[in-house]
Parts: C-alpha cells; sequence; structure tokens
C-alpha cells in the first residue's frame, strides 16, 4: 500500500529534521528541502499529497509555492509555517486557498492534526 | 555578638560603621525591589518557555531561540540593575559571570571563533563547562576523575581549538566545508581530505603545547611510560555514542613525533567513510563536528573490559561486566569473547551470573610502542580474569557512575598489576524505555516448523527482522550487502555501522554484548544477536529468514517470513534525541534552565558559583530580599515612616507586613492591619493556615537545661528582643507574591511564593532551620517537616538540621491549599521539638498532623 507523501520546505534544517522524524513515526513517507527551488522542480515530478511549507524564504516565498503546488495539483493540501506572523501573511495565505497557518514555534501534535484533517484521515 | 547587631541596626538606621552612608528612602527601596522582582518573574516565565518550545514537541527555528534568548537577557539586565541600584552595588563579580554565561550561550547560538583558546588542557583543569572545548569522552572522565575521586589514568587533551587552528592553517577549511553539500557522501573527496592532513605540517603554536604537556607528563610518570590517543569529538559520548567511529592510538611513546602522527591519524579518522556515513545517519552536517583528542596514559593491565551499569535487556537491578586479559580493546572490537559476570545491584552487590570465556588471544602492548594480538598463554586462558573482589569493586564504581551522571554507564576499566581499578571511558548506555519498541508479538509459530537456530547466543537488541541472509566473509564485502538483509557473520565489527540503518538484523558467530558494534546496534534498533557460536555455519547464504529477540533476552532464526513478526515501518526511525541540529539548539538550554544555587545558607552561595542564568536569577531574588527583609528587621525607621503595617492576629505572630504593591488593602498612613486587609494571595492561605483551630499552642512548652544552653548558644540575638520592633516576622508581599521570613521560637523559615492564574509561573520554595533544643531533637523535628512536606509533592533537601522544598507549576487553587496546610505545619511545629522524646514520636506526630490532630 502506499503511503501518504509529505513534503516540508523550511530553510532551517532544524525544521525540516524535527518534522521529518516526528511525521515518519507516523508512518509518513517525508521529503524535507532547504530552498524552494528544488522542491518545486521536485514537484514537477512527482506530487505529493501535503505540502509544508515556510512563509518567508529567500528568494522563493510560501505564497509562490503555494500557487505552483495549486496549480500542478489542485487537490494537494497546503500547510503554511511562518515565525514572523501577522494578520496580513494570515490573511493573503487563506486567500490563496492554503490549508492550514501557524505561527512558529507550532506544537507537532497540532501540525500532525492539521495533516490528518488535510487527508481526510482520523 | 552585641557588635553584630548593633552594627546592623546601625547600617538599617542609615548610621553606617562610619557614620556617612545614604539609605535611600523606603518607598525607593521597595520600587527597586519590586523592579526586581517583576523582572525576575518575566525571566521565568520566558525561561519556562523555552523549556517547553525546545522539548522536542515543537517545531521552531533559530529566529525563536534567538528572538526568547534576547528577551531573556533583556529582563535579566534591567533586573541586574535595579539589583544594583537597591544593594548599592554590593555584588559587583555577579557581571562578569552573567556576561560568561551570556557569551557561552550566544556561542552555541550563533558559533563563534573565539571561545577557549587554550591548545591542551590537562585532564585535573577540565571543568563541566568545558564540553566544546574537549570533548564529550573527556569532559565525563573529567567529572569522573574531578568530582568523584575514582582512579583515572593521567591525561591531557588536545582541545577543539586546536583543531580549527590546524585545520585553518592547512588550507582545508574549504575542502571540509565542501563537503556539506548534497546528500551523497563524495567518497573521493574524503579519501584526499584524509590524505592531506596525514601529511600536514603541525603548526607551531600546537607544537609547543604538545611538547611542554609531554614534559609534564614526563616527569610525572617517568620516561617509560605510554599514551593511549583517543578521540573526544564534541558530541561523542554524549546523545550518540560515536562507539568504535573514530581512530583510537594505543601504546604511544612521549615523544613529539609519535605524538604528532597519532593525532593526526584520530584527526583523520573524523572523516573516514564510516564515520561520515554514521554522523550523515544522525543527522549531522559534515565537517561541522570538531575533534578534541585526548592522550591518557596507558594502564600497564593485567586485565581489563566493559561494564554496563545497567542490564541492556531486562533485569534492571543487575549489570554486565565482561572481562578479559590483557588490553579491553579485544573486547570492544569484538575480537575474544571473554568472561561475562552479571551482578545484582545493591548495598552488597551479589554475583549472580557467571560465563567464563575461552579468551584465546589477547591484546598486549610492546615494549617499543604499539600493541599485538597474541595467543593467551595456556596457564590462564581459560581461567576467569576477575577475582570475587575485583567484581564487587567494580560494581560499585558502576553504580556511583550511574548515580553520578543520572543514567546507565557503558564504562570501560583496566586493572593494573597492583590490582587498582582505573576508569578509561564512561559514557551514557542507551537502553530501551519501557514501550518505546513493541515487544516481539506473542505469535503462534506453529506453522513455522522448528526454527533453524534458538536459544543461541546473547541478545543486544530485541526485536524482530526479515530479510536474505547475507553471509560476509570479510569486511570487504561490507558494500555488496543488499539493504534489508539478514548480515550474519563471523566476528562483529563497528564498521557494519555504514550499512546498519538498512539491516534487518545482524547475528555473529563471536563477540561481546558490550562491543562497539553492540552499542551503535542498539543505537540504530537493529535486532543483533551475538555469540552463537555457529550462525554461519546453521544459516545459509541467501536463505530467507526471521530473526527474532524477546523482551527476556531469547532467541531464534526461523526458515521464511513470519509476517507477524516482519519489520515493523518504525524499526529505523531515529528518535528526535538524534537530530543534531535539535540538540545543539537545545544544548543551550542547559547554561539558563538547572538550578545550582539551592542553599543560601552555606558559603557556596556565591555569584561565582553560578553557573547557569537560572542561578543568576536566584541569587539576584535572595540577596534583594535579604537587603529588604534586614532593613525591615531592624530597622524602627520603617514603622516610623508607615512604610511597614503591623498584622493584628489573634495569636502573637509577630508579622510586619511590607507592601510592595497589592499586598495589603489598607489606606496609606495606617500602622496596623488586618487578617481580612491581607490582599496577597499567598500571604493569606498562609496565615489562615497559622490562624486554624488548635494550631497554635500559646503555652510555650518548658524546655530542659541542655536545650537552653543550645538555644542560647544557636540564636546570638535573643537576649535583644526586649527592643520592640527587632526580631520581627517580615512579609514582603504584593497581590500575586509573599516571601515571608519567620523566627518562631528558635527556629527560622523562609517561604516565597509567587502565585498567579497560570500555573507554569507558580513557584513555592520552603526553608527551614535551625531550633533550640539539642541535635537529636532537632533532627527528628527536621524529619517530620520533610515528611509532611513531602507528602505535598515537595521535592525535598535535607542537610543537618535544614530543609529545603521546591515545587513549581501548581494550580492556583492548589497552591492555596497547600500555603495553608503549611502555615498550620509551621504554627503546630513551633515549639515540636522540645516534646519529641523518641524516634516514634515523629511517626506519631506525622500521623496526628495529617489527621488534624495538634494535640502535643
Amino acid at each position: 500500500m502506499d503511503r501518504y507523501r509529505i513534503m516540508v520546505i523550511d530553510d532551517e534544517k532544524i525544521v525540516g529534521d524535527m518534522a521529518k522524524i516526528s511525521l515518519e513515526q507516523d508512518g509518513y513517507e517525508v521529503e524535507t528541502f532547504l530552498n524552494p527551488a528544488p522542491a518545486l522542480s521536485r514537484l514537477q515530478e512527482t506530487k505529493f499529497d501535503v505540502v509544508v511549507t515556510d512563509y518567508k524564504m529567500k528568494g522563493i516565498d510560501g505564497m509562490e509555492v503555494l500557487k505552483t503546488v495549486k496549480t500542478l495539483y489542485p487537490d494537494t493540501k497546503v500547510i503554511m509555517i511562518t515565525a514572523f506572523a501577522n494578520l496580513d501573511t494570515a490573511i493573503e495565505a487563506l486567500r490563496g486557498d492554503v490549508h492550514d497557518f501557524f505561527p512558529k514555534p507550532v506544537r507537532i501534535k497540532e501540525l500532525k492534526a492539521s495533516i490528518r484533517r488535510a487527508l481526510g484521515i482520523q | 555578638m552585641n557588635k553584630g547587631f548593633v552594627g546592623r541596626l546601625r547600617t538599617a538606621l542609615g548610621l553606617s560603621e562610619s557614620g556617612k552612608e545614604q539609605v535611600p528612602p523606603f518607598e525607593l527601596l521597595f520600587r527597586r525591589f519590586r523592579d526586581v522582582l517583576e523582572s525576575n518573574n518575566r525571566a521565568i516565565e520566558v525561561i519556562t518557555d523555552m523549556g517547553e518550545k525546545l522539548g522536542g514537541d515543537y517545531l521552531f527555528d533559530i529566529v525563536y531561540v534567538g528572538s526568547a534568548y534576547s528577551q531573556l537577557a533583556d529582563t535579566l539586565t534591567r533586573s541586574m540593575h535595579s539589583f544594583d541600584l537597591l544593594t548599592g552595588s554590593r555584588y559587583p563579580e555577579l557581571r562578569g559571570v552573567y556576561d560568561r554565561i551570556d557569551t557561552q550561550i550566544r556561542e552555541m547560538m550563533y558559533g563563534s571563533p573565539q571561545g577557549q583558546d587554550r591548545m591542551v588542557v590537562s585532564l585535573s583543569d577540565i571543568t563541566r563547562d568545558m564540553t566544546h572545548t574537549v570533548g564529550g569522552k573527556f569532559a565525563s572522565l573529567a567529572a569522573v576523575k574531578n568530582s568523584l575521586s575514582l582512579r583515572v589514568p593521567d591525561a591531557f587533551v588536545i582541545t577543539t581549538h586546536a583543531y580549527d587552528t590546524f585545520i585553518s592553517s592547512q588550507n582545508l577549511i574549504p575542502l571540509v566545508e565542501a563537503l556539506d553539500n548534497g546528500t551523497e557522501v563524495n567518497e573521493a573527496a574524503l579519501d584526499e581530505l584524509r590524505d592531506l592532513i596525514a601529511h600536514a605540517t603541525i603548526p607551531r603554536e600546537i607544537e609547543e603545547a604538545l611538547h611542554n604537556a609531554l614534559e609534564n607528563m614526563r616527569t610525572k610518570c617517568g620516561e617509560r611510560c605510554f599514551l593511549a590517543v583517543r578521540s573526544s569529538a564534541e558530541e561523542e559520548d554524549s546523545e550518540s555514542s560515536f562507539a568504535g567511529q573514530f581512530e583510537t592510538v594505543l601504546n604511544v611513546p612521549l615523544e613529539l613525533r609519535a605524538l604528532e602522527d597519532a593525532y593526526r591519524k584520530v584527526i583523520a579518522s573524523l572523516f573516514s567513510h564510516q564515520s561520515v556515513n554514521y554522523q550523515k545517519q544522525l543527522g549531522y552536517r559534515i565537517g561541522k563536528l570538531k575533534m578534541a583528542v585526548g592522550c591518557m596514559v596507558m594502564v600497564d593491565a593485567l586485565s581489563s573490559g566493559v561494564m554496563y551499569s545497567t542490564s541492556p535487556n531486562g533485569g534492571s537491578g543487575t549489570l554486565l561486566i565482561n572481562a578479559t586479559w590483557g588490553l579491553g580493546k579485544a573486547i570492544v572490537e569484538g575480537q575474544t569473547d571473554g568472561d561475562f559476570y552479571k551482578v545484582k545491584k545493591g548495598t552488597a552487590p551479589e554475583l549472580i551470573e557467571v560465563k567464563g570465556g575461552k579468551k584465546e588471544s589477547m591484546i598486549v602492548t610492546l615494549s617499543e610502542g604499539g600493541t599485538a594480538l597474541v595467543r593467551t598463554p595456556e596457564a590462564i586462558a581459560g581461567k576467569p580474569c576477575l577475582a570475587a573482589g575485583d567484581i564487587e569493586e567494580l560494581s560499585r564504581i558502576g553504580m556511583t557512575l550511574e548515580g553520578h551522571f543520572g543514567r546507565p554507564q557503558d564504562i570501560e576499566w583496566a586493572i593494573d598489576r597492583a590490582e587498582n581499578i582505573y576508569i578509561v571511558q564512561s559514557r551514557p548506555l542507551r537502553i530501551e524505555q519501557e514501550g518505546e519498541s513493541e515487544p516481539a508479538s506473542p505469535v503462534s509459530l506453529k506453522d513455522t516448523g522448528p526454527p533453524l537456530m534458538s536459544h543461541r547466543g546473547i541478545a543486544v537488541q530485541k526485536g524482530a527482522g526479515v530479510g536474505r541472509v547475507f553471509i560476509l566473509r570479510h569486511l570487504d564485502e561490507i558494500g555488496n550487502v543488499p539493504k534489508g538483509a539478514v548480515l550474519v557473520s563471523r566476528y562483529d565489527s563497528s564498521s557494519f555501522v555504514r550499512i546498519m540503518p538498512y539491516l534487518a538484523a545482524i547475528v555473529t558467530d563471536v563477540g561481546t554484548p558490550t562491543s562497539h558494534m553492540a552499542s551503535l546496534c542498539r543505537e540504530f534498533r537493529i535486532p543483533t544477536i551475538v555469540n552463537t557460536g555457529e550462525a554461519t555455519e546453521l544459516l545459509s547464504h541467501g536463505q530467507e529468514v526471521t530473526v527474532t529477540v524477546g523482551d527476556e533476552g531469547e532467541t531464534a532464526v526461523y526458515k521464511g517470513v513470519i509476517e507477524e513478526l516482519g519489520n515493523r515501518a518504525d524499526m529505523h526511525s531515529v528518535t528526535m534525541e538524534q537530530a543534531y541540529e535539535f540538540r545543539k539548539k537545545r544544548y543551550i538550554l542547559r547554561y539558563i534552565v538547572p538550578l545550582n544555587l539551592v542553599d543560601p545558607s552555606i558559603d557556596q552561595f556565591l555569584p561565582e558559583r553560578c553557573k547557569t542564568l537560572h542561578d543568576v536569577l536566584r541569587f539576584i531574588h535572595e540577596k534583594a530580599l535579604m537587603e529588604l527583609v534586614d532593613k525591615a528587621r531592624y530597622g524602627n525607621t520603617m514603622i516610623r515612616e508607615h512604610a511597614a503595617v503591623k498584622l493584628e492576629l489573634p495569636v502573637p505572630a509577630g508579622i510586619i507586613v511590607i507592601d510592595i504593591g497589592g499586598g495589603l488593602n489598607s489606606t496609606a498612613g495606617t500602622e496596623h492591619a488586618s487578617f481580612e486587609q491581607i490582599a496577597s494571595f499567598p500571604l493569606r492561605a498562609v496565615v489562615k493556615g497559622m490562624l486554624h483551630p488548635g494550631v497554635w499552642h500559646a503555652d510555650a512548652v518548658s524546655l530542659k537545661v541542655n536545650d537552653f544552653l543550645s538555644s542560647m548558644m544557636r540564636v546570638p540575638d535573643i537576649a535583644f528582643q526586649r527592643n520592640d520592633y527587632v526580631g520581627y516576622n517580615v512579609a514582603v508581599a504584593s497581590a500575586e507574591y509573599t516571601n515571608l521570613s519567620l523566627k518562631f521560637g528558635y527556629h527560622f523559615t523562609m517561604i516565597d511564593c509567587y502565585c498567579s492564574e497560570t500555573a507554569r509561573n507558580n513557584h513555592l520554595y520552603f526553608r527551614f532551620v535551625g531550633g533550640a533544643t539539642d541535635i537529636t531533637k532537632r533532627s527528628r523535628r527536621v524529619q517530620l517537616i520533610a515528611e509532611i512536606l513531602k507528602g505535598y509533592g515537595l521535592s525535598i533537601e535535607m542537610k543537618g538540621d535544614l530543609i529545603i522544598g521546591r515545587i513549581g507549576n501548581v494550580r492556583r487553587d492548589a497552591m492555596e491549599a497547600l500555603l495553608e496546610q503549611l502555615g498550620r505545619l509551621l504554627a503546630y511545629t513551633r515549639q515540636l521539638d522540645a516534646v519529641m522524646h523518641d524516634d516514634f514520636a515523629v511517626e506519631r506526630y506525622v500521623r496526628n498532623f495529617l489527621k488534624g490532630d495538634y494535640e502535643l
């Protein structure tokens, strides 16, 4: 049986590492990226069920990741996390059809719950 | 005595010994104290938050760590500023201490080329905060030698600073940095780097330091002494063992050239294919790890080996010792079987199981330097290498080390010809916690036929693995082992680590559960059986098998796939602890959270003893309070200026309250307040307890003659209590805080409590000391109070007749109940020691108190 595939993009290694370890414990297949560019080309090759992305990154930001994902795979869910949470970014993200939006630090339990909701499992 | 008191009174009245010093008006004093208190509370909140967010339950980034820490640093700086104003800068050293801790934390967060600038440090000079300079292995050894006074061979460490100097002097930095650029390990680049290191010139400043260290060593132990040169990487022996990953060069003579060669070898091993693979698997960024190198005097070992202070596979309460003749290298590298002893831990350790090994070969030192594997002389080969006394002493050492480090230890030891036991390594032993991995499920095995092998060998890591057997005839073939294979080998080897995460199970003919490979198997949780004798004969290459290792250490290999036992998805998942970046970030908490300054009544309560920011906070808090309380206790002026208010209570508790904001409902200028006017939540609760019917005994219990003499000697100020306001009990109070210093009868009690709606910010600190009457009765009362406090969930420390109790993270209503009980207890125990004539009394009074029977 195929496992759910989750992509995590964050320019800090610690976020990807921790996310990978904790999500793999729940049986997900996880790929992590420090830069959005290679992440997006990986998305061209293959589909992921959920993409968890940092909002603010060098070069390409989270909104662009969101747009690309939605163009390629309208049913892939995107969860945005950011260290610089303010109302404007949250509103912009929610308008862009983001599944969920979390300020960092985000409780791993909550992220996992959000992913389960995105996948329609409980 | 008299002079001390008068002196304090003069100070309090603003008349210093010289008569010139100005005491600030009390209002100002309170404001400063309140500033200190507010900053401290804010700082504790930030510390608590960091502890929570960095605890592994949150995804966090450096932005969070940075901003939380700068908040903490800001509040602490503010607190120190107010503190200096309050005390007239009486503790100038505190700033230096804070700056040092702050620098350490910032270096850790943002990295820094500075830090310790010594090239070589001697083992006896290593302190707890030097882990990053001397590496984990030698930091632990230094603790064993310097704190526990156990026998550790003399040693010096070539620091991580020397490593930086070495790497940068050879222009190796770009090569090292280039290693961290992708997922694949570039083996050619590693080979080139190791070759450059092997031929590199040692920079002059390192060479000079080595020369001096060798001179020193010669003076101490003579020409005929040799060194073991061993790795001590930054994180080695901390969360990940790195067991057997780096080079060790044994029996190196005290000559500069030889030492330099050994140093280069050890440094180069940081970049071996095997160790780089291991680092990658644990999430390290290649090239980031720094290596210190320890040089330790070789023990002329008659026998040596490994001890696990707790058995890794079940049987907690027991420890394991593996021993062999000669050097212990033979055991950790799995080259000999060794003797195996299982000991039941306890005050009198008891040997419960012995398996004698054949010990056909042993490793010995050569007089010209170096070592050799030789055939063990027949006279001793089959003989046990430890006597009963050795086993007992080793066991005690094992328990001591486990106690000191607070977790099970993997210990390397050696016994010299004079029968002295030396500790040459102590590192955390990875043991699976209950429930950490599912036990092999009890499935029906009826249809599978008899096992190919069962009840053979020694279990190293429990679990089950399914795969095709790969019989490894030679280490060179290791690259050919396919993913998911069951590796079957004659010997065990730490080289297996390269492929370990991809293996279903490991089975060996020879080997011990205490080898490096065994440590790694536990780290990666690969089901492993060693010392089966003939697995390479019983199993055939390519055959599909299921390997099981049960909870009780029972082992079996079945033909074919038993689905129920098969590979579980989580088999190789590393835990959060093993993510390097996470560990590194979380490491800063070590410089923030732990509290080392506990007892202000002993001499060690000094600025220079502060090791963490929590200690700094604690120091400031305690000293700021003392400043205020001292002034209040001996200051008539306080009362005259209406800055303090006397509590009018139905019992003669004699408490004056210094209201620092919301502590009392009283109009300015009043001199008295009733119980109803106490607005401070924690103070009200304590006083309420004191007023509880029956707990306050009005009649003084008669003291016997020696009680009275002893109380005279212990409480010098007792003769001067005629003065109305001297010796008052003082409460400093705000709406959510109180510090209550009480002198009832002949003992001192202090309660410091913050209690708000947010449970995690709440704390209670309780200190009890002294008392009249002779020491036996005093200690009975201390025992009684400790028993009762423990019952309330406080953590207790005791020393003589001093008790310190602490509790935190308590809900407001629970704290209220607790404070009220404390109030009752204080009133009840005021004179209790005078009537506690025997040990049974303790139990009786505890029982009575808890029942609510307060008769004496």
